[in-house]
């Protein structure tokens, strides 16, 4: 198993965001977590990344105990995320976005091929290059974000609400590209407020409400489900 | 006014410009990347003076190596402020400034206690001699400062801009988050942060160290100019205070050459007000650093 979560809970300021909360995710996957806003996606993912930590509960990656490790660390061991609005730096240019991603690499060579790799995913980001991040629109904003996260060349990429604010031919443009990305063999773990798209290109998906999973499965079963299609699916 | 003082004061503006862009910039820079404000910077400047106070006048070490020595030695105050105030009181602005004000008269009565009182500090001038320009005498030790600050403003945007480190440091500023995400320790970036300040405040009251009245009270009145600056700058924008650090570099001296020194602080003040009228962001600041 690449990435275990166990039971855990994080509390902001002594109340609790999420409860109880256990994913599992194999190399090679993609796992989903969806449900509404405030659900608990955004913090499940923050501690995994090191944002916050549980206070019960553990993490593990690969071989090793991370949910009490600085972000850095994480970062170092093979976890990048796509942070929710995307937070591209606004006042750096998309080349040194992209630097900042691979920040703490010293293998030039290497990163040299991988910054081919994300031009390849983003073509559009090789043109503007010397462009202030914070000019490009919010698609554009969102490849960069994608693009800076594989810069460290992360054995699990978390992607946290990639098609919010986008246009319907945006999403898909996205859609595709994460599919891309995981075809290359890259694990990921998308939160999604859009359910439909989600429950289409991942595998595995967990159905989070108020703080808690209420259901888990494999995305064709969800996407079955008769609740599942009330709630998150229009009918 | 007579041409020979307009030259002279148009060339004192540049220095004290130059000075004050130095120190400002390490407050502008350690804002950006803590949010947080020290009120002992104009403490890190006074020490850097009495630097070269202890290593030239009382050691005789050459001033060059004795300006170079309050690099490390303010850095390591920086460092050391970060570490036991800064850091302990993250996110809360209120309790890092008022630490940082005990932290300005702790220091303040130390120098006192080790290097006396009331008496200011003998220095002899290491570059004598005078630059004439239009008949205006102006001191190379005065002049000195100007290029000293190209040099350490020049290496300072190109850290920022060229190196990784630096890069770091910009990414920090504008979303913390987002930078330790991809790997940035916030704790080292602010180490960082302090330590540049530390330098450059101290760099600064080095090279003012035989030009200026060197008691443990000299950091005071231009922590003031300081805060002022970077708040015209823009808060956290290196450029911004930089550019206001000119600016006021004129204003205080053609107001204290024409009116006294009381006014020119007045005047720099009104200029910090009317400039928050006009950009309340300041002259380069950001609606959201």
């Amino acid at each position: 198993m690449l990435l275990n979560v166990k039971d855990i809970t994080v509390h902001y300021n002594k109340v609790d965001a999420i409860r109880n909360i256990s994913i599992e995710v194999e190399e090679g996957e993609i796992v989903t977590l969806i449900g509404s806003n405030g659900a608990g996606k955004t913090t499940t993912l923050r501690t995994i990344s090191g944002l916050n930590h549980p206070t019960t509960g553990e993490i593990w990656f690969e071989d090793q105990r991370i949910d009490q490790l600085p972000p850095e660390k994480i970062n170092k061991a093979g976890i990048a995320q796509v942070p929710e609005n995307r937070r591209v730096f606004p006042y750096m240019t998309v080349a040194e976005n992209l630097e900042m991603g691979a920040f703490l690499r010293k293998d030039e060579e290497k990163m040299n091929r991988d910054l081919e790799g994300v031009f390849k995913h983003f073509p559009i980001l090789k043109s503007r290059q010397k462009q202030m991040a914070g000019t490009m629109s919010g698609g554009e904003q969102q490849m960069l974000a994608m693009g800076r996260a594989l810069m460290s060349n992360p054995k699990l990429l978390l992607l946290d609400e990639p098609s919010l604010g986008l246009s319907p031919i945006m999403c898909l443009e996205i859609a595709k590209i994460i599919r891309d990305i995981h075809s290359e063999g890259r694990t990921i773990v998308l939160v999604e407020q859009n359910a439909r798209l989600a429950l289409a290109l991942a595998q595995k998906g967990y159905v989070l409400e108020t703080g808690n999973i209420v259901l888990k499965g494999e995305a064709k079963e969800l996407r079955d489900n008769e609740e599942v299609k009330k709630a998150y699916l229009g009918g | 006014m007579e041409l020979t003082t307009f030259v002279q004061t148009m060339a004192n503006s540049v220095v004290s410009g130059s000075i004050y862009a130095t120190v400002s910039v390490g407050l502008a820079l350690a804002f950006g990347v803590m949010k947080m404000a020290n009120h002992a910077h104009g403490e890190f400047f006074m020490l850097g003076a009495y630097v070269v106070y202890v290593f030239y006048a009382l050691a005789g070490m050459p001033f060059f190596l004795a300006v170079l020595a309050a690099i490390p030695t303010i850095a390591a105050l920086g460092l050391l402020t970060e570490r036991l105030i800064f850091r302990p009181t993250r996110g809360n602005v209120l309790a890092g400034f008022m630490a940082t004000a005990g932290l300005t008269w702790i220091l303040q009565v130390l120098a006192g206690r080790i290097w006396g009182l009331g008496f200011m500090k003998m220095i002899p001038t290491p570059y004598m001699g005078a630059a004439n320009i239009a008949g205006a005498q102006i001191g190379l030790q005065r002049v000195l400062i100007v290029p000293a600050a190209v040099i350490l403003l020049g290496f300072l945007w190109f850290f920022l801009h060229r190196v990784r480190l630096g890069k770091g440091l910009r990414a920090c500023a504008q979303d913390p988050d987002a930078a330790a995400l991809q790997g940035i320790s916030i704790n080292k970036m602010t180490s960082l942060a302090m330590g540049i300040a530390g330098a450059y405040a101290g760099v600064a009251g080095a090279l003012m160290a035989p030009i200026h009245a060197v008691t443990p009270y000299m950091g005071r009145d231009l922590l003031i100019t300081a805060f002022i600056v970077v708040i015209v700058g823009g808060m956290a924008s290196i450029e911004g205070a930089v550019l206001a650090a000119f600016i006021l570099g004129f204003i205080h001296t053609f107001v204290t050459t024409i009116f006294d020194a009381t006014s020119a602080i007045m005047v720099g003040v009104a200029f910090m007000a009317f400039i928050l009228i006009v950009k309340p962001t300041g002259l380069m600041g950001r609606a959201k650093a």
